[in-house]
C-alpha cells in the first residue's frame, strides 16, 4: 500500500464519516461527466464562467438553492461549507443538522457536507450536470476534499496561505502547508482519471487595501506549491480593487507571471485560469448602490478578461442574502456579460513594470531563502516578513505594512516593513500619495479608504 | 504612556483593531495589540507583563456583554495590582440595539473607567487623553 493511501485510511477513519469504498468512487470519478468538470468547461465554454455563493445546512434547501440557480443560467454551483466543518467540529455541525431538519430555522451558515456523507450528496452534485466549487476555509480540508471528489465536486478553493492568513488567529501555519500538500496530492491523483480536478487560490485575502504585489505573490506561491504536487488545473484570483486601472493592470501581471513561473519549475502541461472577485470590502447599504457597484464590477472583470466571476448580492451589507437575491443577481451578471462586447484593450506600461519587479524581487527573497523545500521556505518568508498581508489577524503575520489609496483611488504602499520592495518602486507608489500630513490624518485616510464602496 | 488593546471573545474582526493600533501609535502610545479573539485573562496577564497604564478593549458584533461581566471579579483576584491601570472599552457593546445612557452606566459597573459605544474612534481617543491628563495633574 502506498504512504498516501495508509495516510488516507487513517484520515478516513473517522466516526463522523461513512465506510469510504475507494474502489466505487474511482470508478464514479472516471466514468463522471465531463460538464462537471470546471477544467472541462473553461476549455469547451467560450464565455466567463459565472458562480455566485451559497450553502444551506439541509439537503433539501441546497438542492431548492441550486434550482434556483439552475433556472437564473449559472454556470458553476457553489458549495459553501458550514463553519464548525471548517474547524474540523464535525460533532456540532451534525447536531446542528439535526436542529435545522427538525425546525424550520437554519442552524448553520453551510452545507454540511462531511455529515450528509458523500452516497447523499452526489445524488444531488451530479443531479443539475454543472460543475460545482467546493468554498470552505479549511486548514485541515484533507477529509472534506476526499468526501468533495467522492461526491462529484470536482473543484476546490483554497490554500495553506490563503484560507489561513485571513480567516485564523493561531492555527499553526506549518500545519496549514502539509495538510494542503495532501490535498493537492489528492486532486493530482484524481485528475488522472478523468478531466482533471481544478484547484482555485482565495485572492482576495483579508479584502481590506491589500497591495496588488502581495496578492500576486501569493497566488504564485499557492499555485506553484499546487503545480509541485502535480495538479494540472489551477486559478489564480484576485478581488475588484477600487481602481479600474489597477485591476487592469494586477490581472496582466498575474497572467504574464503565472505562466513564467510555472514554466520556471518546468510545468507547461497544466491549465491556468483567471478568476475575478467582484467588490470583497464593505458594501452600501442602499441595495441600488450595491446593483451598481456588482455592474460595474462585472464590467471590470470583462475588461481583465477573467474566466471566472464570483458574484456578491444587491443585499451583502444586511447580512446573508436569500436564494431570490443570489439567482437575481447571476442572471443580471449574465446580461451584463451578454451585452458587454468589444471592450477596449487598456494597457499602463509604467504601472505593469512596476508591479512586475515588486513581485519578482519579492519572489526571488522567498526563493532564496535556504529552506530545502518551496513550503518551509514560503513559510518561512512569512514568518520573517517577506510577505505581510495587511489586516491579517494570524499572529505569524507581520503586520507592519501599510498602504492607503491614492487620488486615483489606486492601493499605494508606504510603509513596507520587512517585505522587499525595490527602493525604486517603493519612491514611486509614495510618490503617488500626499504624506505631508500628520500621522492621524493619515490614519483618517486609511479608514476613509476602506469604507470607499458605501 | 503603555496600552494593552485587542478585540474580545471569539469576535475576528481585525480591520477595526489595526486602525486603533495605528491611531494609538499616530498619537504616541507605545502599544501591544493582541489582536482578535482573545480572552479576559489574557487581557488582565499582559497587562501586568507589560506594566501597562491602559487597557483598550475593543468588540464589533455584541460579545463585550457576554465577557465582560466578569472584570470586577478579576481585578479582585489581582488585589492592587491593577488599581493605576484605566479600563476602557468600546465598539459596538451589546448584541442587537441599545442606547448609550443605558450602556454606559452597566458598562462602568462591570469595572470600567471608560466606555464607548457606537463613538467615534478619534473622539474616543480624545477622550482618552484628555481623561490621562486630568488624571496625571
Amino acid at each position: 500500500m502506498s504512504l498516501l493511501q495508509e495516510e488516507r485510511n487513517i484520515i478516513l477513519n473517522n466516526e463522523y464519516v461513512d465506510n469510504f469504498d475507494f474502489a466505487e468512487v474511482e470508478e464514479f470519478v472516471k466514468n463522471a461527466s465531463k460538464d462537471l468538470f470546471i477544467s472541462y468547461n473553461f476549455k469547451t465554454k467560450d464565455k466567463m464562467l459565472v458562480q455566485p455563493r451559497g450553502g444551506f445546512p439541509t439537503y433539501d434547501k441546497m438542492f431548492a438553492l441550486y434550482e434556483f440557480f439552475d433556472k437564473a443560467n449559472v454556470d458553476v454551483l457553489p458549495c459553501t461549507i458550514d463553519s464548525n466543518t471548517r474547524l474540523n467540529d464535525y460533532a456540532t455541525a451534525k447536531k446542528m443538522l439535526r436542529l435545522s431538519e427538525e425546525n424550520e430555522v437554519d442552524m448553520l451558515n453551510g452545507y454540511p457536507l462531511i455529515n450528509h456523507g458523500y452516497r447523499t450528496s452526489r445524488k444531488m452534485m451530479t443531479h443539475f450536470n454543472k460543475p460545482i466549487s467546493l468554498r470552505h476555509g479549511t486548514p485541515d480540508a484533507r477529509l472534506l476534499i476526499e468526501t468533495a471528489i467522492a461526491s462529484g465536486i470536482f473543484e476546490i478553493e483554497g490554500g495553506p496561505i490563503t484560507y489561513l492568513l485571513p480567516y485564523s488567529k493561531n492555527f499553526p501555519l506549518d500545519k496549514a502547508f502539509l495538510y494542503w500538500k495532501y490535498v493537492e496530492r489528492v486532486c493530482a491523483e484524481y485528475s488522472k482519471l478523468n478531466e482533471p480536478i481544478n484547484r482555485e487560490s482565495f485572492g482576495p485575502l483579508t479584502a481590506t487595501l491589500v497591495p496588488p504585489c502581495i496578492t500576486i505573490v501569493i497566488q504564485l506561491l499557492e499555485m506553484l506549491l499546487s503545480l509541485e504536487e502535480g495538479v494540472k488545473s489551477f486559478s489564480v484570483s484576485f478581488s475588484q480593487t477600487g481602481s479600474m486601472n489597477q485591476d487592469i493592470v494586477m490581472g496582466a501581471v498575474l497572467r504574464k507571471l503565472a505562466k513564467h513561473y510555472s514554466e520556471e519549475i518546468g510545468v507547461t502541461d497544466a491549465d491556468i485560469h483567471l478568476v475575478y472577485h467582484q467588490w470583497m470590502g464593505a458594501f452600501p447599504m442602499d441595495q441600488n448602490y450595491a446593483s451598481q457597484l456588482i455592474n460595474m464590477s462585472t464590467v471590470i472583470a470583462a475588461m481583465v478578461g477573467a474566466n471566472k466571476i464570483i458574484t456578491k448580492t444587491k443585499q451583502e451589507a444586511s447580512g446573508i442574502p436569500t436564494k431570490e437575491a443570489n439567482a437575481e443577481t447571476v442572471a443580471n451578471t449574465q446580461y451584463t456579460l451578454r451585452i458587454l462586447n468589444g471592450l477596449p484593450n487598456i494597457v499602463d506600461k509604467e504601472e505593469e513594470e512596476i508591479l512586475t519587479a515588486e513581485v519578482m524581487a519579492i519572489m526571488e527573497a522567498v526563493f532564496n531563502d535556504p529552506a530545502d523545500t518551496l513550503w518551509r521556505k514560503v513559510f518561512n518568508s512569512i514568518k520573517n516578513g517577506t510577505i505581510d498581508v495587511p489586516f491579517s489577524p494570524h499572529i505569524i503575520n507581520n503586520n507592519e505594512m501599510i498602504t492607503v489609496r491614492d487620488r486615483n483611488k489606486n492601493i499605494r504602499i508606504i510603509k513596507r516593513g520587512k517585505v522587499p520592495i525595490p527602493d525604486r518602486c517603493f519612491e514611486y507608489e509614495k510618490n503617488q500619495c500626499d504624506l505631508n500630513k500628520d500621522t492621524t490624518s493619515i490614519v483618517n485616510d486609511i479608514i476613509h479608504d476602506i469604507g470607499i464602496m458605501q | 504612556m503603555k496600552v494593552v488593546t485587542g478585540v474580545v471573545g471569539n469576535d475576528i474582526h481585525v480591520v477595526a483593531n489595526r486602525l486603533i493600533e495605528l491611531s494609538l501609535q499616530a498619537r504616541g502610545f507605545e502599544v501591544f495589540n493582541l489582536g482578535v479573539n482573545t480572552y479576559l485573562e489574557e487581557f488582565v496577564d499582559a497587562v501586568i507583563e507589560t506594566n501597562a497604564d491602559i487597557l483598550l478593549i475593543s468588540s464589533l458584533n455584541g460579545e463585550a456583554e457576554g465577557w465582560c461581566r466578569e472584570v470586577k471579579i478579576l481585578k479582585a483576584k489581582y488585589g492592587n495590582l491593577l488599581d493605576n491601570v484605566v479600563f476602557m472599552i468600546g465598539g459596538n457593546l451589546v448584541v442587537g440595539t441599545g442606547s448609550a445612557e443605558d450602556i454606559v452606566p452597566r458598562f462602568k459597573n462591570y469595572g470600567f473607567d471608560l466606555v464607548f459605544h457606537q463613538v467615534d474612534l478619534n473622539t474616543g481617543l480624545d477622550e482618552l487623553e484628555k481623561f490621562m491628563k486630568e488624571r496625571d495633574k
